[in-house]
Order: C-alpha cells, then sequence, then structure tokens
C-alpha cells in the first residue's frame, strides 16, 4: 500500500520534481562520464600521469559527491516544504512516523533508481564528448572511448551514498516536525532587516577585500612567475585567497540584507506601481538565505576560477611548447660528463638511425656550444636586472646559429664585427653594449638581442652569438644537434622510451641506486605529456565548474519554486486590488530575477577580472599571443555560464508564472 | 437616484459535459448609489459567484453586468485591472491583507498602483486610517493585529480609492461577535458619511440586518428581496430570519 501510496506521489508529483530530476540526472551524468574518465584504458596506457593523478581525481570525485549531497539534502527539504501539508494529512490520518518515513524511502529510492539510469544513459553520451575534448587537447588519434565496470560502480556508489545522506536529512526531518508545522506551516514572520546601512557598509568592505585581495595576487603572482624568490610571497598569496573566499561570502551576505533594505528606505522608489510588494517578497526571502547565497556565489566563483585557470594552463602550454621544445628533436651532450653517463650517452648517429623508426629526417644541424669558462656577460646581464641562471658565458657561432634557426623560419643573423644575444626570456631591456666583450683580442659591437628559445637546456639561460671563429681558443662546452622531422605526430612515447639510458650508482652503503636519463627533448612527447595534464585538468575544472553551475541554479528554482504556494494568494490579492497581468509579470520577473542574479552577477562579472589576471600572468610568463587567446577562453565561460543561468532562469519563472498569475 | 450596477440575466455555469453546474440562472438585479446591500442564501446558492462576476474575478458565460456605466464582460484584461483599482474596493473574510508588506504599505498598495503621488497617497492614508481606527497600527505587520484591526486595516485599503462599489465577501466570517458589530458599525459608517455603496456577501444574519436591502439568492436565482426602509435593525433582523427560515425549508411559504 506504502509503495502504492510513493509511486502515485511520484506521479503526481511529477512537474514539481521535474528541476530537481533533472538536476540530478545531469549531475549523475557528469558524475559517470567524469568517473569513466578515470578509469580509461587506453588513456591510462599513454599517460603515466594519470594513474598519478588517479588518487587525486578519485579524491576530487568523492568531494564533489559530498557537495552534490548536500545540496540534494538541501533541495529534498525543499521538496518537502512543498508537501508539508500532505505529510501532516498523513499524519492526522493516524499514519506512524515511520510510515511516513517508509513512503518517502520508497519515494527516494525511485527517484534514485530512475535519475540514476537517466543519468547513466545520458552519461554514455557525455562520457564520449569528454573524451572529444580529452582527445582534441591532447590531439591524438583515438576512436571509441571503451566503457569500465570501474567507472559505472564508482558511480553507483557515490550516487548511493548522495541519495542515502540526503534522505536520512530528511528523515531526521520528518521524525521531528510538529503536526501542526505541517499542515499550517512554520508561522513565518517577515520581519524588516534590521540595520540595513551597516550590512551595505559591511558588503562595500567586503568588495573593497575582494578587489585588494586580486591585486595583490596577480601582483604577487605576477612576481612568482616572473622568478622572485622571496618565500614570503607563497604565503602572500594563500592569505589573499583566503581573503578573497571570505570577503566573497561576507559581500553577498551584506548586499542580501542591506540593498533591499535601504532601497526601502527611499520613499519614492518604494510607492511607484508594485515596488514595495517586490521589495518585500524579496526582503524577507533574500535575508532568509543571505549565508546560501553566499555560499553559492562562492561555489560558482570557484567554478569560474577553475575553468579560466585550466584553459590558461593549456593555451601556456602550447606557447610554452613553442619556446622550450622549437625542434623536432633537440639534444645536447657535454663533452666533460662524469664517467658513467658518457659511457651510456646514445651518440648522434645512433640516435638517428633509432629516430629513423619513428618518422624520416627531413635534416640534421649538429652544432657545439663554447664557453670561455669566465662569466662576463651574464654578471654584466644580471647587474643590469635581467635575472639570468648561468654558471659561466655560452657562446655560438653564427653559421651554426643561423643553420639551427633557418629551419624553423628565423631570418639569419648577420653580425660582421658583432656579437648578438639570444635568450627565451627577460634581457630585451637590458644594453648589452657597455658589456665591452672582447674576444681573442677583437673587441665585439652590440648587435641587439634576439627573443628566442634555445636548442640546449640545463645549461644557460641565454647565448652569445658570435662571428664564425671568434670561438678560436674556447673550451668546447658541449655538442648540440636538432632533427627536424617529416612526420610531427608519431608515437613519441615509444620513442622516448628507445632514447633513454639507464644508469646504475652506488646509493648509501652497498645499495644500488638504478635511474633513466635522456640527452633528447623530444617536442611531440613534451606536447603529448603536457597537454595530458592539461586535459585532465580542464576536464576536472570544467566537471566541478558545471555541477556547481547546475547545483547552484537548481537550488536557487527549487527554493522559490518551493515559495510558490505562498505566493500565489499574495498575487491572487495583488491581482484583487487592481495590479494587471503585466503589473505581476513584471513584478513576478523582478522577484525571480534578482534572487537569481545576486549569487550569479559577481562569478559573471569576475569572469572580466579573471580574464586580465590570467592574461597578464601569461603576459609575465613571456607568452603574450597566449594572453588574447585566454581573454578569449574567459570570454567564452562568461558565455556558457550565461546559458545555463537563462536555461533555469526561464525555466523557474515560467512555471511560477504559470502557477501564480491569475489568468483571466 | 443613480445607478451604480446593472446585473442583467447573468447566467454563469460551471464544468462541462456531464458535470455542468448552473451556479446563476438568469440573475437580474440593480444597486443604487449610496445603496448598502447584502446579499444572503445558503452555501450553493450562487452568492460568492454573483459576488466574484461583479469583482470581474470570475467570467459571464452569458449576460451584462454594468458598473458605473461600464459593461464589464467586454472588457479586456488590462482594462478590468485598472477597473478593479479604480472603481472597486474589496473586502474578503480572510482579510486578503499582504502578510509581507505593513498595514500602511497594504493600504496604499492601490494608490501606488495607480501611480498616485506620494502627498496625495498620505493624505488620504491619514484620513481613511483615522476614520477606520488603524492609525496606530501603520507600521505594524498582519500577524501582529487582531482580526477585527485587520478587517479594518482591509476595509481602510478597500476605501481609499473611492471606490464606486465596495464588495464584501463574508467580512465577518473570522470574527467574533464583538469584532463583528465593531465592523458593521464601521461599515454603517462608511456608507452614510463617505456614501460609499456597498455590496455584500453573507449568510450571518445579524449581519444582513445592517444593509438597506437583503436579496435572498436560492440555486442561482433571486429568491426574495427585504428592503429596510424605515423599519429598526431589529426588525429588519427579525425579518430576515424567517425568510431564512423559510428559505432553509422547503421555499414554499410565500
Amino acid at each position: 500500500m506504502f509503495a502504492k501510496l510513493a509511486f502515485r506521489n511520484v506521479k503526481r508529483q511529477l512537474g514539481n520534481y521535474l528541476i530537481y530530476f533533472i538536476t540530478v540526472s545531469l549531475t549523475i551524468a557528469l558524475m559517470f562520464a567524469f568517473n569513466s574518465v578515470i578509469f580509461e584504458k587506453e588513456l591510462l596506457a599513454r599517460a603515466d600521469v594519470l594513474e598519478n593523478m588517479r588518487t587525486v581525481l578519485i579524491m576530487i570525485t568523492v568531494a564533489i559527491s559530498l557537495i552534490v549531497a548536500f545540496v540534494l539534502g538541501y533541495a529534498t527539504s525543499f521538496m518537502l516544504k512543498l508537501r508539508k501539508r500532505e505529510f501532516g494529512t498523513y499524519l492526522t490520518l493516524g499514519m506512524t512516523r515511520g510510515n511516513m518515513a517508509l513512503v518517502f524511502l520508497v519515494e527516494s529510492v525511485l527517484l534514485c533508481v530512475v535519475s540514476l539510469a537517466t543519468g547513466v544513459l545520458l552519461g554514455l553520451g557525455l562520457y564520449q564528448g569528454l573524451m572529444a575534448i580529452i582527445v582534441n587537447i591532447i590531439d591524438i588519434n583515438f576512436s571509441f572511448a571503451s566503457y569500465s565496470l570501474n567507472g559505472l560502480l564508482l558511480t553507483v556508489g557515490l550516487v548511493l551514498g548522495v541519495f542515502a545522506l540526503s534522505f536520512a536529512v530528511s528523515a531526521i526531518y520528518l521524525s521531528r516536525v510538529s503536526i501542526y508545522n505541517l499542515l499550517n506551516g512554520a508561522k513565518k514572520t517577515e520581519k524588516a532587516v534590521r540595520y540595513p546601512i551597516m550590512w551595505c557598509v559591511i558588503a562595500v568592505a567586503a568588495l573593497v577585500g575582494i578587489i585588494v585581495s586580486i591585486i595583490v595576487f596577480a601582483k604577487t603572482a605576477v612576481a612568482l612567475v616572473a622568478g622572485s624568490n622571496s618565500i614570503k610571497l607563497p604565503a602572500l598569496i594563500v592569505a589573499m585567497l583566503a581573503v578573497f573566499a571570505v570577503c566573497v561570502v561576507v559581500l553577498h551576505v551584506g548586499l542580501s540584507r542591506g540593498v533591499i533594505g535601504l532601497l526601502m528606505r527611499t520613499q519614492k522608489f518604494k510607492s511607484r506601481g508594485a515596488n514595495i510588494f517586490t521589495l518585500r517578497q524579496l526582503s524577507g526571502k533574500l535575508s532568509a538565505s543571505s549565508v546560501l547565497i553566499g555560499m553559492l556565489a562562492f561555489l560558482l566563483t570557484l567554478a569560474v576560477i577553475g575553468t579560466n585557470v585550466s584553459f590558461t594552463m593549456q593555451i601556456q602550454t602550447n606557447a610554452i611548447l613553442d619556446t622550450n621544445y622549437p625542434f623536432d628533436v633537440q639534444a645536447s651532450i657535454r663533452r666533460s660528463l662524469p664517467i658513467e653517463t658518457e659511457q651510456d650517452s646514445i651518440t648522434f648517429d645512433q640516435a638517428e638511425k633509432i629516430v629513423q623508426k619513428y618518422s624520416p629526417i627531413k635534416k640534421r644541424v649538429d652544432f657545439t656550444v663554447y664557453t670561455t669558462n669566465r662569466h662576463d656577460v651574464v654578471d654584466f646581464a644580471n647587474a643590469h636586472g635581467a635575472g639570468y641562471w648561468a654558471d659561466k658565458d655560452m657562446y655560438i657561432e653564427e653559421s651554426a646559429f643561423n643553420g639551427i634557426y633557418g629551419e624553423i623560419g628565423y631570418k639569419p643573423v648577420k653580425l660582421g664585427d658583432g656579437f648578438m644575444i639570444v635568450s627565451y626570456e627577460r634581457g630585451e631591456k637590458v644594453d648589452f653594449s657597455a658589456a665591452g666583450l672582447t674576444l681573442g683580442g677583437k673587441r665585439l659591437d652590440y648587435k641587439g638581442f634576439r627573443k628566442c628559445s634555445l636548442p640546449v637546456h640545463g645549461v644557460s639561460d641565454f647565448l652569445v652569438v658570435v662571428p664564425d671563429g671568434a670561438t678560436d681558443g674556447m673550451k668546447e662546452y658541449s655538442d648540440g644537434t636538432v632533427f627536424s622531422l617529416k612526420n610531427k605526430r608519431y608515437d613519441a612515447i615509444a620513442l622516448h622510451e628507445e632514447l633513454m639510458v639507464s644508469h646504475e650508482t652506488s646509493g648509501a652503503g652497498d645499495s644500488i641506486i638504478y635511474y633513466t636519463t635522456t640527452d633528447y627533448g623530444l617536442r611531440e612527447y613534451a606536447r603529448l605529456t603536457m597537454n595530458m595534464d592539461n586535459a585532465v585538468w580542464i576536464v576536472t575544472a570544467l566537471y566541478v565548474a558545471v555541477v556547481f553551475m547546475f547545483l547552484a541554479m537548481a537550488m536557487l528554482a527549487l527554493k522559490t519554486l518551493s515559495g510558490v504556494s505562498d505566493d500565489k494568494q499574495r498575487y491572487i490579492t495583488l491581482s484583487r486590488i487592481g495590479a494587471s497581468r503585466r503589473d505581476m509579470s513584471r513584478t513576478l520577473f523582478m522577484q525571480i530575477f534578482t534572487f537569481f542574479a545576486l549569487p550569479f552577477a559577481f562569478p559573471f562579472i569576475l569572469g572580466l577580472p579573471m580574464g586580465i589576471v590570467c592574461s597578464s600572468l601569461t603576459s609575465a610568463a613571456g607568452l603574450s599571443m597566449a594572453a588574447t587567446q585566454t581573454a578569449v577562453a574567459a570570454g567564452i565561460i562568461a558565455v556558457v555560464m550565461l546559458a545555463v543561468y537563462a536555461l533555469y532562469f526561464t525555466a523557474t519563472y515560467l512555471v511560477s508564472k504559470r502557477a501564480v498569475v491569475p489568468v483571466n | 437616484m443613480e445607478k451604480i450596477l446593472e446585473v442583467k440575466n447573468v447566467t454563469k455555469y460551471y464544468g462541462g459535459g456531464q458535470a455542468i453546474t448552473k451556479a446563476l440562472d438568469g440573475i437580474s438585479l440593480d444597486v443604487e448609489k449610496g445603496e448598502f446591500v447584502a446579499i444572503m442564501g445558503a452555501s450553493g446558492s450562487g452568492k460568492s459567484t454573483l459576488l466574484n462576476v461583479i469583482a470581474t474575478i470570475d467570467k459571464v458565460s452569458s449576460g451584462d453586468i454594468i458598473l458605473d456605466g461600464q459593461n464589464v464582460c467586454n472588457c479586456k484584461d488590462a482594462a478590468l485591472a485598472k477597473f478593479r483599482r479604480d472603481k472597486l474596493g474589496f473586502i474578503f473574510q480572510d482579510y486578503n491583507l499582504l502578510d509581507t508588506l505593513t498595514i500602511e504599505e497594504n493600504i496604499v498598495l492601490p494608490l501606488n498602483l495607480a501611480r498616485v503621488p506620494k502627498a496625495e497617497s498620505d493624505k488620504l492614508l491619514n484620513d481613511i486610517a483615522t476614520k477606520l481606527g488603524v492609525v496606530e497600527k501603520l507600521k505594524q505587520f498582519p500577524y501582529e493585529l487582531s482580526g477585527g484591526q485587520r478587517q479594518r486595516a482591509a476595509c481602510a485599503r478597500a476605501l481609499i480609492t473611492s471606490p464606486a462599489l465596495v464588495l464584501a465577501d463574508e467580512p465577518t466570517g473570522a470574527l467574533d461577535s464583538k469584532n463583528s458589530k465593531l465592523l458593521m458599525d464601521a461599515f454603517t459608517m462608511i456608507n452614510a458619511e463617505l456614501g460609499a455603496t456597498i455590496l455584500m456577501v453573507t449568510h450571518d444574519s445579524v449581519v444582513g440586518s445592517y444593509a438597506s436591502r437583503v436579496l435572498f439568492l436560492k440555486d442561482g436565482k433571486i429568491w426574495s428581496e427585504l428592503v429596510r426602509g424605515n423599519k429598526s435593525r431589529q426588525d429588519m433582523y427579525s425579518e430576515i430570519l424567517a425568510v431564512t427560515s423559510a428559505l432553509g425549508g422547503d421555499g414554499d411559504v410565500r
């Protein structure tokens, strides 16, 4: 009998449950898709990084599930509120609280099973979409993502946990609430918000706090990216993030309590049309939900920051790739290496044969880097603020430089009797003409700075390009080579493995430590590994962002709809005293719009400073091209947020309008 | 006398198909300016339906309702809203005060909707609140007031726009006898001193006896009519009781 009652209830309440059901199903779909990504076999085979990250990702998905559980528990309590009278009637008819909890349990199970089934079905498709994003970011050939039982089991486990938690919250409520409250509703008294001016001042103070924390954060982060080593900076960043988080919540609490109260003090505004009605409707709702609004705003803000940062990472990666790996294959081997490593090094000729198994080689250019074993230039540069890391000056001959860089489209340099500084960062503003470089008794003039990547790594931040022959008498520091390949996409992971050499060294006592190294930098390998990292983070950030956005909007929608029955009587009265349908529609629109906009506006507007901060961080990292792309990504995120907002707002407005605005 | 309200051959059906109910059956009546008319009848007799169609809250199936010279049956929604705002005042059993608004905000809301300037609405508020004895309660919320005070506040809201017709639906339904008497005294005062025309639905014979004319409804038709004329309220009450008992019996007492 109870099962029948529960089934009929769900069927009858389907309209009310629709927003709840859609949100739960979409969240489960996202959860399932994300969990499936964690266990994707082919992806795992390609990326060691994913294996390492799996624990972190599982922790993230569990943490998200906890938030989902909390929010769903909250949402369920709204649904209960809608049905208070019904439960009250059950109790007056002699049903026990245990019976009532059973009815509710059966309903929850029904809802759980149906939304789990719908969610998993949707998730099957969504997962392919997520994988498409990942594959697109990594840029690999990938036909169809396989489904794993583990992903499904994790999802089912989490969803059951979420429902059990949310049921427990409701069951506790049902076991304690009085019949009177169920039948009559707890008599709410709409009190005017006290001290609206104080709350406004608090809101303004919080806004100032937010602005200051963003500015200090941006400056600190830029200083860190630009290479400052101060120990205080990371602590400052954490402190600013904490200040930011607190201020976001406080700003919304202040706004929710202050602004309406302040507007109610403006007699002219208040007495225009149905304004006072709208203000009073909002006043009670906003002040009662001020902390919730603050929390939702914070979640949405996290979503905006997460997605912006992850996209910035991806954009920066591509720029970093051009900077750090301009060549398909590049290597440098030092002339004087510790004996055990020297023995095991793969020579350039051996490497050429190995590489050819993966792709035909278009061109190979060998070069030598020389050193004077002095550090005149680096000292001069650092004295003028370049901040180079190098223990000695490194030189390369003009013809070798042109040979290497001609391959990647650089104009050849013409030095004459001069020298040039090349570096991938900093130093543009240093005037090296006063450096007074004299080689072999011949003074060389400074011919300028060129910002470009270097074919040697871990040696120096910069190279001095000198005319051929100017290196006579210098020590040969390292040999280098760059290969230009015909195929840009090949199995770089396998090639990387082949170009590794293993070493062993004696550790403490009699132990032997084994390790592997490689002298060869592969652009494609770097791209794959970096993009794999990014793809995982982007997908995580998108997942978190979308789940937060859905949940926040669903909570606002449910909270609005749960108050509709109270609103209905008020709108009928409004109609009787002469408000037209247009007046009432406008009033309802303003009421719902403000309620939805309050937690949404800040994160949405935050997209702008976020875009600027991410752009300036990208610029600070020396990637000015990528800065524009970062701003574009911030814009896209804002547009997507707006679309989800519009969807939920419109649905809520139309459902409420149908319920409260009388049709003549 | 000037006719404020003319109800001409109004019929109202509810439902459809097999389950059709005829709530009003070709009813016709007039109300003149300054009259205080009560409509009485058993439940289901159609008195609330009659009030609702006059109030433009519900639509007639056929017939015409002419209020202050305007046929409300042919009006569009926006015109009806304006009409309700300017020509009608409502007083309901459950007060219909907005619980979220203070008494002052409740009373001036119709003026706000009509875009009446603040200075003028303040003056009107002060006048009406003084007459109905709610001046002290203006800053309070409805839940802070007694039933009688709430109903007087609802009267103030109904009267502040000086409507052509005040419609009252069981105004004493939720009040005890003392507060009912106070409210009816207020009705008599607004009728006599402010010249308000009142059309009130009630099932309470005592309340009905305050009216200058009582119409009795049965099965959607006007069954009988009593005019007070120079009779005392007590006599009127006795007559109402007589008609009511006849109405409650087999209805064949004439």
